[in-house]
């Protein structure tokens, strides 16, 4: 038992219960994806019944949902306000969890755990009063009404706090010394040494705005300002639904959030992995 | 560091009960309490774009590409007649229950500048939506339709008071469609299924079921409308003087044991959602027939293989005699957001179009052939159109029959409460007709249990 | 000296609230200030024009106990907890040791197709389950193909089976992003720790039960509190699977808040919405708290 060092086949025929193990979960995971995409080159008869194999519709679906749908009025909706509200979220977060950490004491400590509370609310309380106060102020229909309640969350704050906690404070004391000033340290140093917290955090925050839907549908309800899932919820939801036109709908609308995450999984890893410590 | 992130959390969670003196101060100073509406004068963001807006053009909110939209835009059509500029700017929503959450919306934040100029809007929700929200919609004069050519039972739901507020789109008559095909091959004929009594017709689905397969009826369980419709024939309603009432007549009760009966017998197919009634049911070919507002016509039409092997008829009652009902129509109702000059113009349009002016023929007519639409409109009724035999109905005048229908459809006492109960007597037909026969309820119980739970919200929410 | 040691410290910490400040408004003015007047409207019934306070103060707060549809509410969302929550964690938590093995192959290729799910929109995902287990769709067919299945069976149509389906939607939809958090914090155990206990002779359920657990303790309390959180506050999968059904045997408790808010057939009632959702939220508050503190105890 005291040997440490086994030989890799050895180590390999040890993990085959592992491999059964991941390629069923991956299968399962997966496996509705292939659904999807082989349900976007079906008719809707085919896809009702359970067609599992590719079918020649794909084009024609595709036309369907161009002709029937504003399409790229919606994903082009999707991609403004989700990279809007991205980019906020990323700085007003970011500044939050620098200002609670590298400078907290004893009231901001406090603050934050007031914040935290925030988590708890659900969502469907607050939509009337939040739907008011966006109308009062004239935003229905603008970018603003659904960006601003999203740009703060206690979730994104601690995220940023959490991993503030391995920021290194002499570089902070010897840039003070340099002469930059508080908030050039957050442009200049923070920002830099914490990249993969935000390719981390930004994954999270355009997923969360690509698929939000509840509140979208409350302030953003003129054709002209549609999202991509009011999008496929309107195809869904009509007296008769056409399968096929629907899954090639839900496919546009997936893509985006996986092809970010393909590209920021790496950072991706590494930014949660400060968050936990 | 550990210790200190749990120790945050707890922070925060021990907060939690604090929370309604927390929030407290940050609102202090502002006027929390405006929910009944303080009017802003602002105009904000309009649903439409009124700045894109011009003059000679009206928005409307309407729902399904296949029937309501079509029935527009044969409106426009006709109008631009008369007024060759005119734009009608149609703004489609996923359902009906969108338009209504618009209106809650705007009504709660009191400003229904947001609104498009006219509404298309479901008949057995508008009662409700006038009373909660009185200014939503604008009243239009005795003069502003040809009220007395239309039935009757549907101006009832339009009309408030005594006064008039919508322009009747469709007509809800409800039509029962059979296979003919399926039924020959059970040896009967459609004679057989006409004026039949509820046991007759059980006889038949279990036959049909029996020697085919298919079911005899199918309906959507999360949103029960059988019920309504079978007792509408029967001239009974399920509410009394404002209150829900199930448990007081013996021919509810017959009603929900013939559900009950169909359901074991095969003759019925209760299908999980609105989607699984049309698109696995009707278009997925499970039934011999179907039961509802004809607006279902396009959805059925859509099998084209079975072209030619429909037709239609009244529905069965308890006695034997020919029953008629109507269920989901809708009608369209111009909104406060229209004002001044709009507001005439939007008059104007609706009265030569769907109010059964000199437009209301084309527009209906149109409206048939563009998307199944069929009106209450007397007049419109007469035209070679709807004279025509359909030929997906074995070439039955099936539209004027619909039309005629309509005529006989009794009104029974309607409510705020309709859809709360609908959802109710969903819940008991559930029970009624789960598999394990031991759980199931007696039908009186469950009808009980229906109205109790209605009453009680309409009594608490009265509080 | 001294002086102005504390005149830069008092500079810095002031700096700390400018740079926080506009993170708090926000959280204040979108979710406190809401919220707030969400409590007043609890206070209130009726609907638009309609609406007033109730006679009997807290009136909405004492409807919802006798309110059979709630209660069932209740009892279904706690049977989605208590079901889904343990599984889906303990699911994570092997997945995530497994994946931290560094003699695996594939492992990023593995990671990338166990998180793929919780990059779908929850519009898309309710729609592809709900196709997947129709009567006439994939599933059935599958079963009835493989003969286990006799007939088609209607999966959403059965209390017990439309539970399920929500319970098995919800592991696939959010087992991959908790599986994340774990590894994450697997990553920042040092390897040496292995060694040791290899050495020490632990097979790899004690090391899993003795070194894995208790130093991911925080990341299982964080994951623990998230789930609770959105396990109490499920709707879309209970609107778009089963719309609550068959006869409320699936509704949650936030669908039901919305049935009577926005529902648009039923007739609204704000106000015992309102009421509703902050017996939810102190409902988050109370778990979250026993979460935390059986947390602590075991230190």
């Amino acid at each position: 038992m005291t040997k440490v060092k086994k030989n890799k086949s050895a180590i390999q025929r040890r993990l085959i219960p592992s491999y059964i193990f991941l390629i069923i979960i991956s299968f399962i995971s997966v496996f509705p994806f292939y659904w999807m995409i082989s349900a976007a080159t079906n008719r809707t008869l085919d896809v009702a019944r359970g067609k599992l194999t590719f079918g020649n519709y794909a084009v024609e679906n595709f036309n369907k949902l161009v002709s029937q749908t504003p399409l790229w009025k919606a994903l082009g909706n999707s991609f403004y306000y989700a990279a809007l509200q991205t980019i906020l979220v990323l700085f007003i977060c970011s500044l939050a969890g620098y200002g609670f950490e590298l400078y907290h004491d004893k009231w901001k400590d406090r603050l934050f755990a007031v914040l935290l509370l925030a988590m708890m609310i659900p969502q469907v309380a607050t939509m009337i009063p939040l739907f008011k106060m966006m109308s009062s102020w004239g935003l229905l229909n603008n970018v603003w009404a659904f960006v601003l309640p999203a740009i703060s969350t206690p979730f994104m704050i601690m995220l940023f706090r959490q991993n503030s906690r391995n920021f290194p404070i002499d570089i902070m004391e010897a840039a003070r010394i340099d002469g930059l000033s508080e908030i050039g340290i957050f442009f200049k140093i923070y920002m830099p040494v914490m990249k993969s917290t935000y390719a981390a955090a930004a994954v999270v925050a355009f997923m969360n705005a690509w698929n939000s839907y509840m509140w979208p549908k409350v302030v953003m309800f003129s054709t002209d300002s549609q999202t991509m899932p009011m999008l496929i919820s309107t195809l869904a939801s009509g007296y008769t639904v056409d399968y096929g036109v629907l899954m090639m709908g839900v496919l546009f609308c997936s893509l985006p959030t996986m092809i970010i995450f393909f590209i920021l999984q790496k950072s991706f890893a590494e930014g949660i992995s400060g968050s936990v410590k | 560091m550990k210790k200190r992130f749990v120790s945050l959390m707890m922070a925060g969670a021990l907060t939690a009960t604090a929370l309604v003196g927390c929030g407290s101060s940050s609102g202090s100073g502002s006027d929390a309490s405006s929910d009944s509406g303080k009017k802003d004068e602002n105009p904000t963001a309009k649903a439409v774009d009124a700045s894109k807006e011009g003059d000679n053009e009206l928005s409307v909110y309407a729902w399904d590409a296949g029937f309501n939209i079509p029935a527009l835009k044969a409106a426009e059509k006709a109008y631009q007649k008369k007024n060759p500029d005119f734009k009608l700017n149609i703004v489609e929503t996923a359902d009906s229950t969108e338009v209504q959450n618009r209106i809650i919306l705007a009504g709660n934040a009191g400003d229904y500048s947001t609104l498009p100029d006219i509404t298309l809007f479901q008949d057995h929700g508008i009662h409700q939506y006038t009373t909660n929200y009185p200014d939503v919609w604008k009243s239009v004069g005795d003069k502003d339709g040809e009220w007395d050519q239309f039935s009757q039972e549907k101006l009832s739901y339009s009309t408030i008071n005594k006064k008039h507020y919508g322009y009747p789109v469709d007509n809800g008559a409800v039509i029962f469609a059979y296979r003919t095909d399926i039924l020959e091959q059970c040896g009967y004929t459609m004679d057989d299924v006409t004026g039949i009594t509820w046991d007759q017709w059980l006889e038949v689905g279990k036959t049909v079921h029996e020697k085919t397969g298919k079911y005899l009826l199918s309906m959507d369980n999360s949103g029960n409308d059988l019920p309504y419709m079978m007792l509408q024939a029967e001239g009974i309603s399920q509410f009394k003087d404002g209150k829900a009432s199930l448990t007081k007549n013996d021919k509810i009760e017959k009603i929900f044991e013939v559900l009950q009966k169909a359901k074991d017998n095969g003759s019925l197919l209760l299908c999980n959602s609105w989607s699984d009634y049309t698109d696995q049911s009707i278009q997925g070919d499970q039934v011999a027939g179907v039961m509802n507002g004809n607006w279902i016509i396009p959805t059925m039409q859509k099998v084209k293989e079975n072209s030619g092997k429909w037709a239609i008829t009244t529905l069965p009652t308890l006695s034997g005699e020919e029953g008629y009902a109507s269920n989901g129509g809708s009608s369209l109702y111009i909104t406060a957001a229209c004002k001044g000059k709009k507001a005439d113009l939007a008059k104007d349009f609706l009265h030569y179009t769907f109010g059964g002016g000199d437009g209301a023929v084309e527009t209906y007519d149109a409206a048939l052939t563009e998307g199944g639409v069929i009106s209450t409109f007397a007049p419109a009724g007469k035209s070679d159109v709807y004279s025509k035999g359909v030929e997906f109905f074995e070439n039955q005048p099936i539209y004027q029959t619909i039309v005629e229908y309509g005529t006989h459809v009794k009104e029974v006492e309607q409510s705020d409460y309709h859809y709360d109960l609908r959802t109710n007597v969903n819940t008991a037909i559930t029970n009624l007709t789960q598999k394990d026969k031991s759980k199931r309820p007696t039908v009186k119980d469950a009808l009980k249990e229906a109205e109790e739970t209605t009453n009680a919200k309409m009594e608490a929410d009265g509080q | 000296m001294n002086n102005m040691g504390i005149n830069i410290q008092k500079k810095q910490q002031r700096a700390g609230w400018f740079f926080l400040a506009p993170a708090a408004l926000l959280i204040f003015v979108m979710n406190f200030y809401p919220m707030f007047q969400a409590f007043m409207m609890s206070l209130k019934t009726g609907v638009g024009k309609n609406m007033h306070f109730t006679t009997v103060p807290f009136f909405n707060y004492t409807r919802m106990f006798s309110d059979k549809i709630f209660k069932q509410s209740i009892g279904n969302t706690f049977f989605y907890l208590i079901i889904q929550v343990p599984v889906m964690l303990i699911l994570a938590i092997l997945l995530a040791q497994i994946l931290n093995n560094k003699d695996l192959k594939f492992r990023g290729l593995f990671r990338t197709m166990v998180f793929l799910p919780c990059a779908t929109s929850l519009v898309s995902y309710s729609l592809i389950f709900k196709s997947l287990f129709a009567t006439r769709g994939l599933m059935n067919e599958i079963f009835i193909k493989l003969g286990i299945f006799k007939d088609y069976y209607n999966f959403l149509g059965d209390p017990w089976s439309a539970k399920i389906i929500i319970i098995i939607a919800l592991l696939w939809r959010w087992t991959g992003y908790n599986m994340v958090f774990y590894l994450a914090g697997l990553q920042n155990i040092e390897y040496s720790v292995y060694e040791a206990a290899k050495i020490d002779g632990a097979n790899g359920w004690k090391t899993f039960w003795h070194i894995t657990v208790p130093l991911l303790k925080p990341t299982i309390i964080m994951t623990f509190i998230m789930s609770i959180n959105g396990t109490l506050q499920l709707f879309d999968e209970s609107v778009n699977l089963t719309n609550g059904g068959p006869a409320n045997t699936s509704i949650t408790m936030s669908h039901y808040i919305y049935n009577n808010s926005f529902s648009g057939t039923n007739v609204p009632n704000f106000g015992y919405a309102s009421a509703m959702s902050f017996f939810v939220f102190i409902l988050v508050g109370i778990l979250a708290f026993i979460n935390l503190k059986v947390g602590d105890s075991r230190d």
